[in-house]
């Protein structure tokens, strides 16, 4: 199996993300927020993979994007959930040495 | 215009018991001298589901590293500290200590600024022939003609038009009584998720100045 790129830890990072939010549409007051909270978060997350994608992750990339990961896939309200859709692309974003 | 202490009804006693606890003030302060990531740390960590002081540097490897500056490491080690302890309070609490240490973050960091004296908490701004708004304001920066209202947020999804109509109508009220006050939202989140939320409100935003998580700094600085 190849070394993990920051393409690659992105894109998990993106999946786990998708749940995230898929949980936080649960409050219908704010399906819209969410839905666009999500697009913009998506976006920066792309253009990440687009600038840095090829680039090998290191371990402690990988041990913090999977920890986060981790962390949201723990959220059962969807209250929390919406928090973390701001929270959760920061986080990875530091992780790989982004700026959110 | 002219300030006034808001009324000391019960909520205001039950929330002035949370804002008064050490805890807030040690955050505050801590938070003040952070890096952008260490205030992301602080909002990750006080959000968090888990309250394991391993798990999260493992999850910021950037302040907790092995390539990151020890001085910064040892911030980052008292920032985690302290909101392990909010993380760990019962939601409720946990919601009213979160938003009570943006507010004292926006206070001291403003008073770096104007000082002190000039910097007031849960205040009430009056204007002739207005009747006064219910919610004091967060806090307010008093000068003359040079006065300042700040509400605070947590997150992003805290901005309502209840709280931007409010800042706006107080601005429009003092411009009437040719006096000047800027008006600004604090949210301890990041710029993006805010200007998502802003671009879905109808009330008006254009006279409103947003400091985010990114931007906290400029509360302290002569750019203001």
């Amino acid at each position: 199996m190849s070394d993990p790129t920051i393409a690659t830890l992105l894109a998990g990072a993106l999946d786990a993300y998708a749940e995230l939010e898929a949980l936080g549409e649960d409050v219908e007051d704010e399906w819209t927020y969410v839905t666009d909270l999500e697009a913009a978060w998506r976006e920066r997350l792309e253009a990440a993979i687009a600038e840095r994608g090829d680039e090998a992750a290191t371990p402690e990339m990988e041990a913090a994007i999977d920890r986060a990961a981790d962390e949201i896939g723990r959220i059962r309200d969807p209250h929390r959930a919406i928090d973390w859709l701001s929270t959760y692309p920061q986080v990875v974003l530091l992780a790989i040495g982004e700026r959110p | 215009m002219r300030f006034q202490d808001a009324a000391r009804d019960a909520r205001a006693v039950v929330y002035a018991g949370i804002q008064a606890e050490p805890a807030v003030a040690a955050a505050a302060g801590l938070l003040a001298e952070a890096t952008p990531a260490q205030r992301v740390l602080a909002r990750a960590v006080m959000n968090g589901e888990t309250t394991e002081a391993d798990g999260w540097r493992v999850t910021f490897p950037g302040l907790f590293g092995d390539g990151s500056d020890p001085a910064e490491r040892d911030r980052s080690e008292a920032i985690l500290a302290a909101s392990l302890a909010v993380a760990d309070r019962g939601e409720q609490v946990r919601s009213q200590v979160r938003g009570a240490i943006v507010e004292a973050l926006t206070a001291v960091l403003l008073a770096r600024q104007v000082g002190d004296a000039a910097v007031r908490r849960e205040r009430r701004i009056l204007f002739d022939g207005v009747a006064a708004e219910i919610h004091p304001y967060d806090v307010t920066v008093e000068r003359p003609g040079a006065a300042e209202a700040y509400d605070c947020k947590w997150g992003a999804r805290g901005i309502n038009a209840d709280v931007l109509h409010q800042l706006d109508d107080a601005r429009t009220h003092a411009a009437d009584e040719d006096e000047r006050l800027e008006v600004a939202l604090v949210v301890f989140d990041a710029a993006r998720s805010c200007a998502v939320r802003l671009d879905r409100q109808t009330a008006p935003t254009e006279g409103t100045r947003l400091v985010a998580i990114e931007t906290l700094d400029e509360l302290a600085g002569p750019g203001r």
